[in-house]
């Protein structure tokens, strides 16, 4: 009973009503960076933050309706992939916990830490569903390491690997910016918001 | 920014009628079909004989090819190249031809046929549902079915909020182009570019949520008793049984997978 307690604290009406304008973020953020030809995704920055202020259930909620939300209204190539986004926000929100949104460096490794849990959660998807290549650019390295003879698994690995840290880190330093970006009274009426300040 | 925010087109049809809880069973039997299914053509048989026929039974057949056309052959396209050329050689596999140095083979090809029809069953069948559904009316249907009002909530509001967001975001973009600002210059300055786009989109935004978490306060969005909705949403004998049938087909299609061949 002590877990579904600690859960439900954490899902104010605060919470509530920053996860729709946290996935509205990922999305619109996405786009720009799109327009912008920045060769990362930054898609889940809202995901981080309400992970931050409102612990990893919260986080771990605002990745998969954002996948959701995504295939319902964009693009429906999104659903298969709502574990990874699910699994950026349980992790942010752990990193959260343990102290690791308060100076910037720790957020550096927090980025880390969201970045090797993205390149495993997603390397199963793209080998079962997608048989390896996805439709992404970064492909090529995966063809590229399959013609070296590496496993389908090992050589997806790899690529996220490679993919995944520079994106999430820059996430996390972003997420972490709109945080110190906001008044400490207004942080103050979210479950977490210790983890922050 | 591009796109209206619902595949949604308003008709009138037989497939619109459809319950959308009957419609999201059928688009999972479409999937777990294609992907655990028997046989080397069941993907691409459902797409011809099972979601072309439906889309035109709901009257949204052109939508359907011009949708599918943008979001899924790119990507089907794609996939379907890189893995006939890149699909490990196994040893004894025939080669279909020599490109430079890869081989593709026969074996090759056939996966990559394989796949690129399971993932065009995925997308193509939620993008049937996703033209003949409502979002707000498969949200009904399922709060009423015993979905946390919340969870609707969250979801209606984001489809609300994103296109505000977006509006908001090229009226920014334009601002700060009017002052000066790179949007299309070398990496380095495009990189900079990404603090003035977002700073005032995302402070802005996060401003609103205090107001709007008061507003819905004082409408009883916390409370506990049990909400009337405004719509009606059509649950017919037929639509139970098209589910029983749909979920007889996943159990088959499991079944299919364990039997021993």
């Amino acid at each position: 009973m002590k877990l579904t307690e600690s859960i439900k604290k954490d899902f104010n009406t605060m919470t509530w009503v920053l996860i729709p304008v946290a996935i509205a973020i990922n999305v619109v953020i996405g786009q720009i960076v799109a327009i912008l030809k920045l060769p990362v995704y930054l898609d889940s920055i809202g995901t981080v933050l309400v992970a931050a202020v409102a612990g990893p259930w919260a986080g771990a909620l605002t990745g998969t309706l954002s996948n959701i939300i995504w295939g319902l209204a964009i693009d429906p190539n999104a659903f298969p992939w709502f574990p990874v986004a699910l699994f950026i926000g349980f992790v942010a929100g752990w990193c959260a916990i343990g102290g690791l949104f308060k100076t910037w460096w720790k957020v550096v490794i927090a980025g880390f830490l969201i970045a090797l849990t993205a390149a495993i959660v997603s390397t199963p998807i793209a080998v079962y569903l997608y048989g390896g290549i996805t439709a992404s650019g970064s492909s090529f390295i995966t063809a590229y390491l399959l013609e070296t003879g590496k496993g389908v698994v090992q050589a997806v690995f790899s690529t996220n690997f490679l993919v995944e840290p520079v994106d999430k880190i820059a996430t996390a330093l972003l997420a972490y910016a709109i945080i110190k970006g906001l008044s400490k009274r207004y942080l103050a009426r979210f479950p977490r918001a210790e983890n922050v300040s | 920014m591009k796109d209206k925010l619902t595949f949604y087109i308003e008709r009138e049809s037989s497939l619109h009628r459809v319950n959308p809880l009957t419609k999201l069973v059928m688009v999972f039997a479409f999937i777990i079909l294609a992907f655990f299914g028997p046989g080397f053509w069941l993907p691409s048989l459902l797409v011809v004989l099972g979601i072309i026929p439906l889309s035109f039974l709901g009257r949204v057949q052109r939508e359907y090819f011009r949708t599918a056309g943008r979001l899924l052959l790119p990507v089907v396209g794609f996939l379907f190249l890189m893995q006939s050329v890149f699909h490990p050689d196994v040893g004894d596999s025939r080669v279909l031809l020599q490109v430079w140095v890869l081989n593709v083979t026969v074996e090759g090809v056939r996966f990559a046929y394989l796949t690129a029809s399971r993932i065009f069953v995925m997308v193509s069948a939620f993008i049937l549902f996703l033209l003949t559904t409502h979002p707000s009316e498969l949200m009904s249907d399922l709060t009423r079915r015993g979905l946390s009002g919340t969870f609707a909530y969250v979801i209606t509001a984001t489809l609300q909020i994103i296109p505000q967001m977006q509006a908001k975001a090229s009226t920014i973009i334009d601002a700060q182009r009017s002052r000066g600002l790179d949007t299309d210059g070398s990496f380095r300055k495009r990189v900079g570019a990404l603090l003035p786009l977002t700073g005032p989109l995302v402070f802005g935004s996060l401003v609103e949520v205090e107001e709007r978490a008061i507003a819905i306060e004082a409408r009883a969005f916390t409370s506990k008793l049990e909400k009337t909705s405004l719509r009606e949403i059509p649950d017919t004998k037929l639509d139970k049984a098209a589910r029983w049938f749909f979920l007889l087909l996943i159990v088959l299609a499991f079944g299919s997978k364990l039997w021993p061949s």
